[in-house]
């Protein structure tokens, strides 16, 4: 039995090809990832371990901070020579290293990377735990001087000699360039700039005697636990306020602050891996049910001559496995590849890792052949199954596939059960006004629908087939007429065949729903609140040094100014919930610049001294009410007691971390946490003075800081629509994939139903059908189920893109945009998709021997 | 075999009763050692308005030949004319034309496109090439076969015979000049077979269609005008106004003893080689050897 399964494994390789190709494809992606993130976290870990210190001190965070406010946390300098005194310490330093600069040449161009990685400056101690050595020039000493790292100098140009501004919180200062560090391990892909320690300290600390950690290293034979413990012992009553780290704590925690990013990569990377996972399976599937329903008589006579049920099945079920190994394999060595090409292009990104370090876990071999074994059996269960259920009777009868015209009773049934099911999560989601349990019944819902979708789909290929293919016989006459049979021929093929395109295009359309939903809400909302002519940001909002809000002040024909910071806090609620969120700060002038609307209250006692705003929503759940003095901690430590002076009934309160939507004076926010930055300034025009004038003006006296952006309300729509754009990006690149592999599955169907339709075409030609016409017809039948893909996709996506929208409608976004123009675009798109894929199974057709189709046996 | 024929060739185009002719035909397989002659040099004239049989035992070649003449296959050497048409040389386009306009044809089995139904399976060819079908023949045709009441059906709702019968519509539909039955009543048990080749007899009869119908069954044959009896690639013998007896009776003989013997002659009553040459189309007025 082995022995007839390996030669009938054999002998359909090539039509197992394409299963295998998405067999490889998922497995290419789950390998990929695992190695890309391996390799990666593998070279940080590195990387942190053999930068840390052996102990590190640091001020306490008591929040973290979700949106950057510019403040840098301090410790005294002078605490490194107390520390240095301690038992058991070798040396202690005072370092400073702060993030968020801005490094301009000549030409007022950023230097720093492109990729939203931070610019750092740091105080040059080179010690041999430095991540870089000086490769030319020499060590900066004074004001005015500066080192910079090799990749960037090279990426942006920068030679020794070079004069650079720099711009930090404190302001910008100029500096020369007199030297060129280079990497001795991985590059994560930020900007180093190295001054002096006194420069550092003054320039960027504002602070001569401050310092943003101590490093400790510890003397022969003293442990890091045992340095750390010394060291908290000398802190004594001031250890509390200092956060202690050994080495590996300190690596750890550097990791995993990169780790978010790194994350996002691996999750994008499986949620390729699922695309492909899901969609394969439906390939497999069809194969094998095409192959098995091929092969009846053959299975027939096994069962003839005596192999029983469970012999066939398990002879299918050894062919898939055989499949899943394969493909395994190919794919395993294909993600291997595929983490090259991650880390290269990280490479291109700034991110130096070195692809001759990767690393190859036993996890990924093991998740790879656990993914691809595991998608190939269970995908061939079904099939197997009902080859088990040939007759030996099968072998006489005449082949003419016996499965067309088994029942879909019982998948009438499933499908509705679960389609209901999954209705009525939608419905709920629609209606429910908590958004997390609103979410939640989204999910379910999405994933019911889909699976009532794949399931019912053969049942719809007649209604819906009839409908699309019904102007085919009065347009391509015969030729036509039979494509569409031939799609309606067997329902449940070309319902498996078309699920697989289905799938990835209701993901798009529920997402481009959902998407032009929000640009729109985003859109009527900026329309609504954004009363500025001018807002001055920085991209990704991180704050900008005073001297940008002084130089707008300074600009000719700006009338207003109103000046807005972030900072974090944590509010202890009256229900006892201790909420950490971003609060705003605004100058008073506020209802000048922006329009919004209070249910209790106005700005004037939303901004008054010791007062604070929040939204309708959130305080009726957190019992709040005008009036009512909350605790509110900031940074650091410092308590303030704030009075509830007004609620707001804003459509959009939350998002970007912030929660709640309060705010309060500026005056406020600078008495609890002094040494913020601006984050947004807002400009009007003064009266007589045109908006393009006042542009010009802004951006000529803004031009020395490249960060800098000047936005009217139409900059600041496109600044949303780029960033929901990103987002899109991200649904195409999936759908991209799914569709490869979709049209794989069509490819696949076409030309097992061509080799199926032998005869048959044989006949056509005989009695005289050109090349061209049989050519056509293939082509037809392949359009007419890619449509019939993307009509059930789109239709499904627009389901679940309208209850999407009624979740984010709980959540501010209240338009509803359903973009037809995209919707057309994909029905088009999946017309040539359909062309596309029938090219080949077409030629074959088309170069069929007539005799040896009609030849009888 | 005598190449009398060849050497006077005529010009087909003044043939007048011919529908199809071949001069020469040969088809060989493989190459080499392993060639193998399914046709040698094979001279014929299909007369028209008249219904011939080829007959031969199994590897005779008498499909090759039917597939030549059809122009489904392409033949190693010699010519073969379709009317005044030669269709050796033709280009795939021009012969997949050739085929759909002017010949008909009905197989033993899977004859009928299963997603079609009847009426639009016996138009298919006439759909295929943008073309009007002409009613009143197509009636005539639809009601000789006694198809009315079928026409909706689907190849899957009727039976063996009525299949049968659906194919020899289509392949009347078009009033070809040619039609070409590969064992049409192979897959038919007697009774349908016998009503299928009833209606090929009346085509012919009443219709005024050219039937050639390759079989191995002597009944079958007995119902031809003319049959040719293939061997080894060779037409070795023919015979008028067949009858099922006389046909199993000469199968028999050939199947005994070698197709080259003069048994074959014995039957005719002919053996000086001075009459028509075997191959060649009996002409009218020409005593058959064997009165039925």
């Amino acid at each position: 039995m082995l022995k007839a399964t390996l030669r009938s494994f054999l002998a359909h390789k090539g039509r197992l090809l394409l299963s295998a190709l998405a067999v490889i494809l998922s497995v290419a992606f789950v390998a990929g990832s695992l190695i890309f993130s391996d390799t990666v976290s593998r070279t940080f870990d590195r990387l942190f371990a053999s930068t840390a210190a052996d102990v590190t001190v640091t001020p306490r965070e008591t929040l973290d901070e979700t949106v950057p406010s510019g403040q840098t946390l301090t410790l005294p300098a002078s605490l490194a020579d107390r520390l240095s005194q301690v038992q058991g310490v070798a040396a202690a330093r005072a370092e400073v290293d702060v993030e968020g600069l801005t490094v301009a040449d000549e030409n007022r161009e950023s230097v720093g990377p492109t990729t939203g990685a931070p610019t750092i400056g740091t105080a040059w101690n080179p010690t041999e735990r430095s991540p870089v050595e000086l490769t030319s020039g020499h060590a900066p000493q004074g004001d005015g001087q500066a080192l910079i790292d090799a990749d960037t100098a090279d990426s942006k140009d920068v030679r020794v000699g070079d004069r650079l501004t720099v711009i930090g919180q404190e302001g910008s200062f100029p500096v020369e360039v007199v030297g060129i560090v280079t990497f001795t391990t991985t590059n994560p892909g930020a900007a180093l700039v190295f001054f002096d320690t006194a420069t550092a300290q003054t320039k960027l600390l504002g602070d001569p005697r401050g310092a943003t950690g101590i490093s400790v290293d510890a003397a022969e034979g003293v442990s890091d636990a045992e340095l750390k413990r010394r060291v908290a012992d000398a802190l004594g009553s001031d250890a509390g306020s200092y956060e202690l780290r050994t080495a590996d704590e300190q690596a750890k925690s550097d990791v995993e602050q990169l780790g978010g990013f790194l994350d996002i990569i691996k999750y994008v990377m499986l949620g390729f891996a699922g695309v492909a996972v899901l969609v394969g399976v439906f390939l497999i599937v069809n194969t094998f049910s095409m192959l098995i329903a091929q092969r009846t008589r053959e299975l027939g006579l096994l069962r003839a001559l005596g192999a029983d049920r469970r012999q066939v099945r398990r002879s299918v079920l050894t062919e898939a496995l055989l499949l899943g190994l394969v493909g395994s394999t190919l794919g395993l060595a294909a993600g291997i590849g595929l983490a090259v090409g991650l880390i290269e292009l990280m490479g291109l990104m700034g991110m130096n890792i070195r692809a001759n370090e990767m690393v190859v876990g036993w996890v990924t071999p093991f998740t790879a052949y656990v993914v691809g074994l595991g998608v190939t059996f269970v995908a061939a269960y079904l099939p197997a199954r009902r080859a088990a259920g040939v007759s030996p009777m099968a072998a006489l009868a005449d082949a003419e596939i016996a499965e067309i015209g088994r029942p879909l009773r019982l998948r009438a049934v499933a499908g509705s059960v679960v389609g209901a099911a999954g209705a009525a999560a939608l419905v709920g989601c629609a209606v429910s006004s908590k958004t997390s349990s609103a979410a939640s019944l989204l999910g379910l819902g999405v994933l019911l629908t889909l699976v009532a979708t794949v399931i019912a789909g053969p049942l719809l290929v007649r209604p819906v087939i009839r409908v699309l293919g019904g102007a085919f016989p009065a347009l391509f006459g015969s030729v036509g007429r039979m494509s569409q049979r031939n799609a309606l021929r067997n329902p449940r093929r070309t319902g498996a065949t078309a699920a697989a395109l289905m799938v990835g295009l209701a993901l798009v359309g529920g997402m481009s729903v959902a998407s032009a939903s929000m640009t729109k809400s985003f859109d009527e909302q900026i329309d609504k609140t954004l009363g500025a002519d001018f807002v001055v940001q920085n991209s990704n909002f991180v704050p900008f040094p005073k001297e940008v809000t002084e130089r707008i002040e300074g600009t000719e024909g700006v009338g207003l100014v109103v000046r807005s910071q972030f900072v974090t806090i944590a509010v202890r609620m009256p229900d006892g919930d201790r909420v950490k969120t971003t609060a705003a700060g605004y100058e008073p002038e506020l209802d000048e610049v922006a329009h919004i609307t209070y249910a209790q209250g106005d700005t004037a006692a939303a901004l008054a001294a010791g007062n604070l705003a929040m939204d309708k929503d959130f305080a009726e759940d957190h019992g709040v009410r005008v009036g009512d003095t909350l605790p509110v901690e900031f940074q650091g430590d410092r308590r303030a007691e704030l009075r509830v002076g007004a609620l707001t009934d804003q459509e959009s309160a939350e998002g970007f971390g912030a929660q709640g939507g309060i705010y309060f004076g500026l005056s406020t926010l600078e008495k609890y946490a002094p040494g913020g930055q601006d984050a947004a300034v807002y400009v009007n025009a003064a009266s007589g003075t045109g908006d393009d004038d006042l542009r010009a003006g802004l951006e000529k006296t803004l031009d020395p800081y490249p960060q800098v952006q000047v936005r009217d309300i139409a900059d600041y729509k496109d600044l949303v629509h780029d960033q929901i754009a990103v987002l899109l990006y991200l649904v195409y690149a999936l759908l991209g994939l799914a569709i490869i592999i979709a049209v794989l599955g069509v490819v696949n169907t076409l030309a097992l139903s061509v080799v199926e339709r032998t005869r048959e075409i044989g006949l056509l030609r005989a009695i005289g059908l050109a090349r061209r016409q049989l050519r056509r017809m293939i082509r037809l039948e392949s359009v007419v189920i890619a449509v019939f893909g993307a009509v059930l996709g789109l239709a499904l996506g627009l389901v679940w893109g309208v209850c999407t929208q009624q979740v984010l409608a709980l959540q501010g976004m209240t338009a509803l945009a359903i973009p037809w123009g995209t919707m057309i675009a994909v029905v088009i798109g999946s017309a040539v998709v359909g062309v596309v894929a029938a090219l080949l199974p077409a030629l074959r057709a088309s170069r069929m021997n007539v005799l040896a189709a009609i030849a009888h046996e | 075999m005598s190449n009398a024929a060849a050497e006077h060739a005529p010009n087909p185009a003044s043939a007048d009763g011919i529908a199809a002719r071949a001069r020469g035909l040969t088809k060989a397989y493989g190459s080499g050692e392993t060639t193998v002659l399914a046709l040698d040099s094979v001279d014929v004239d299909i007369a028209r308005g008249r219904f011939t049989a080829v007959m031969g035992p199994s590897g005779s070649g008498k499909s090759t030949l039917m597939h030549c003449l059809a122009g489904l296959d392409n033949v190693s050497a010699g010519q073969v004319w379709l009317g005044d048409t030669e269709i050796t040389g033709l280009r795939e386009r021009e012969l997949t034309r050739l085929r759909r306009d002017r010949i008909g044809f009905m197989f033993q089995s899977f004859n009928l496109i299963p997603t079609l139904n009847a009426a639009e399976n016996i138009t298919l060819p006439m759909d295929i090439a943008g073309k009007k079908p002409d009613e009143k023949w197509l009636d005539q045709v639809i009601d000789t076969l006694g198809l009315r009441d079928r026409l909706k059906h689907r190849p899957s709702q009727l039976s063996g015979g009525q299949q049968q019968r659906v194919a020899c519509a289509r392949a009347l539909a078009s009033r070809p000049e040619l039609i070409f039955a590969d064992e049409p009543t192979g897959n038919l048990d007697s009774r349908a077979g016998l009503e299928v080749l009833g209606f090929l007899r009346e085509a012919v009869d009443q219709l005024g269609q050219t039937v050639v119908m390759v079989t191995h069954d002597p009944g079958a044959a007995a119902h031809s005008d003319l049959v040719l009896f293939l061997g080894d690639g060779r037409i070795v013998d023919e015979m008028e106004r067949p009858t099922a007896e006389a046909v199993l009776e000469r199968m028999r003989l050939f199947a005994g003893g070698d197709p080259q013997t003069p048994g074959f002659d014995v039957v005719r009553g002919r053996s000086d080689g001075s009459g028509p040459p075997p191959g060649a189309i009996p002409t009218t007025g020409n005593p058959s050897p064997e009165e039925p």
